[in-house]
Formats: structure tokens, C-alpha cells, sequence
């Protein structure tokens, strides 16, 4: 997004959402490679993901304590609550994909809770490129299981006279189309906006001028912290399930 | 003219989300008071719900900061 610091005035709260290369890459054969903050957010939040888990597994005991019982509970509610209840049986393949899915971005956004530190999730090349891996691997899915003229069949309901049919198509395209640019502008938006209040509320202490009245916006980044911390992992979740929803109604027979 | 239109376009959407939103948690807390046993599998789907509706509300503020924040 081409952001002209128009309207802000004095105070331009996206200015902090603005990339720049910590270490400039040359481009290789067209591509710019160089790592910018989000860049390098991402791979702190796979390495402390990878990490933890890692840690986790390599020892492991049989009645688990702390942290091995949380990660524990994490993947129980994963398996469970998340692939099993929504997809069923067959979802037991897709397990580790949408996993992974929850804990990375549950990584990015609460990583980027740190005072100093760049969402990685809050730039909308990033949701898109997470939204459009979803997309590609639901209709890998979708077409390997029902064949393509099966799978597009598949895709309105069975059982509709010949006119209905010619208006449901493009609906049902559309719908289809409109579904990863849902996922990436939901958790895009989210975390921008939700970062945003707290940088205004922070400019209204340096707005007011006055000690007396600094309490006010301080109690406000407060609880907008405590809920920012909510949504990230509330966000995070939301994605999962719905991929998972959307594989489910790739993988069903019939409508 | 792009600020008037921000406001009036987020302004809009909260309108819209807030009672969204209202209906599905209203619902919710009288399914949860007839068949307290369910209230688990409630509370998930409250959450998928609410993040549909304000996903919606965010579609608007995504094209409110456009209009505020790109020139031309």
C-alpha cells in the first residue's frame, strides 16, 4: 500500500506500519531478496515456534509438567477441537498443516505485542501470501479427491432447474474467489487497526499536553493491549477453523 | 472530502457491526441459558460468527484509511 502520510497531520499512525530493508539484497534474477522487518519478524516467530516445540520433544516425559503440559493442551485442542470436529476422518492428513497455520500466525501477532517490534501479520502481502497457500491447497485438495469435473460440479448444489443453475454458477465462482481475500483482509485489518488504536491513544498523551490528563489514554492502552493479546490469538484460531471449513467443503461428497 | 467520506463509511459500518454483533451474542447467552451443557460448543461458534460480522466492519476501514491516507 502506497501510504502518502495525507490526512494525519501531525501524527501519522501508520508511519509505523512502513517497511524498510534492514539488510539490502541485491536482486537475484529480478527478485529483491533483501530482508526487510516483517522479514525478519517471520523468521523470529518460526524460530521460536520450531524452537519451543523442539525443546519441548526432545525430552519427554510421561506425566507432563509446564510447559510440556501446555504444548500438550495446544495440540489436544488442535487435533480435536479444530481438524477432527470440523473435518472428520479425513482430516487427520491435514492436521499438521493447519497446525502450523494456528501457531505461526499466533506467533506473528503476539510477537508483534512487544514494544519496538513489527507485526509481521499486519501487512497485507503477508496475509495474502498465507491466504493464497490456503486457497491453492483447498483446491489441490478439492480437485485430487473428486477429479476437476467432479470437483466443479461439486461446487453448486445438485438438484436445481436449468435457469436457477445459470445464475448460480457465477454466484458460486465469485463466492469462491471472495473466500481467501475474506482471510487475508480479516487478519490484515485486524491486527492494523488494533495496533493503530493503541499508537493513537499513546499520541493523545503527547495530544493533551498536561500531566494531570496523561491517566486517561494510559488506562486505555492498557486495556487495548489486554484485548489486542486476545484478538491475536482469537485471529489466529479464526484462520485455522475456517481453513478448515473450507477444506471440509472440498473434501464432503455432494452437497 | 475523503475525510468526510471515512467518517461517514467507518461510521456506517460500526453502526452495522454493533448490531450484528448484538444479535449473535444475545442469541448465544439465551441458547446458553436453555442447555447450559452446551455452552462450550457455543462460545466457539459465537467467536467464528463475530469474526465474520467484523470482518465486514473491516472491509470499511480498510477502504476508510485509503482514503485518508493515499493521495489521489
Amino acid at each position: 500500500m502506497a501510504e502518502g502520510g495525507g490526512g494525519g497531520g501531525a501524527m501519522n499512525p501508520l508511519h509505523h506500519f512502513e517497511i524498510h530493508p534492514i539488510i539490502e539484497i541485491p536482486p537475484i534474477a529480478g527478485v529483491d531478496f533483501s530482508i526487510t522487518q516483517p522479514v525478519l519478524w517471520m523468521m523470529i516467530a518460526t524460530a521460536v515456534v520450531f524452537g519451543t516445540l523442539t525443546f519441548v520433544a526432545a525430552t519427554l516425559k510421561r506425566s507432563p509438567k509446564g510447559l510440556q503440559n501446555f504444548i500438550e493442551m495446544t495440540i489436544n485442542f488442535l487435533r480435536k477441537d479444530l481438524v477432527h470436529a470440523v473435518i472428520g476422518e479425513e482430516g487427520k492428513g491435514w492436521f499438521p498443516f493447519i497446525a502450523t497455520l494456528f501457531l505461526f500466525i499466533a506467533a506473528c501477532n503476539l510477537l508483534g505485542l512487544i514494544p519496538g517490534s513489527f507485526t509481521a501479520t499486519s501487512n497485507i502481502n503477508v496475509t495474502s501470501a498465507l491466504a493464497i497457500m490456503v486457497f491453492v491447497f483447498v483446491q489441490f485438495a478439492g480437485i485430487r479427491k473428486k477429479g476437476l469435473l467432479g470437483y466443479m460440479t461439486g461446487l453448486v448444489p445438485s438438484g436445481v432447474p436449468k435457469p436457477i443453475l445459470i445464475i448460480m454458477i457465477p454466484i458460486e465462482i465469485v463466492s469462491l474467489l471472495v473466500k481467501p481475500f475474506s482471510l487475508a483482509v480479516r487478519l490484515f485489518a485486524n491486527m492494523l487497526a488494533g495496533h493503530m488504536v493503541i499508537y493513537v491513544f499513546l499520541g493523545m498523551i503527547i495530544l493533551f499536553k498536561s500531566i494531570i490528563l496523561t491517566p486517561l489514554p494510559f488506562i486505555g492502552v492498557v486495556i487495548m493491549y489486554a484485548f489486542e493479546i486476545f484478538v491475536a490469538l482469537i485471529q489466529a484460531y479464526i484462520f485455522a477453523v475456517l481453513t478448515a471449513s473450507y477444506l471440509s467443503d472440498a473434501l464432503q461428497e455432494g452437497h | 472530502m475523503g475525510l468526510l467520506g471515512a467518517a461517514i463509511g467507518i461510521g456506517l459500518a460500526a453502526l452495522g457491526t454493533g448490531i450484528g454483533i448484538g444479535i449473535l451474542v444475545g442469541k448465544t447467552v439465551e441458547s446458553m441459558a436453555r442447555q447450559p451443557e452446551m455452552s462450550g460448543e457455543l462460545r466457539t461458534t459465537m467467536f467464528i460468527g463475530v469474526a465474520f460480522v467484523e470482518a465486514l466492519a473491516l472491509y470499511a476501514l480498510v477502504i476508510s484509511l485509503l482514503l485518508i491516507f493515499v493521495k489521489g
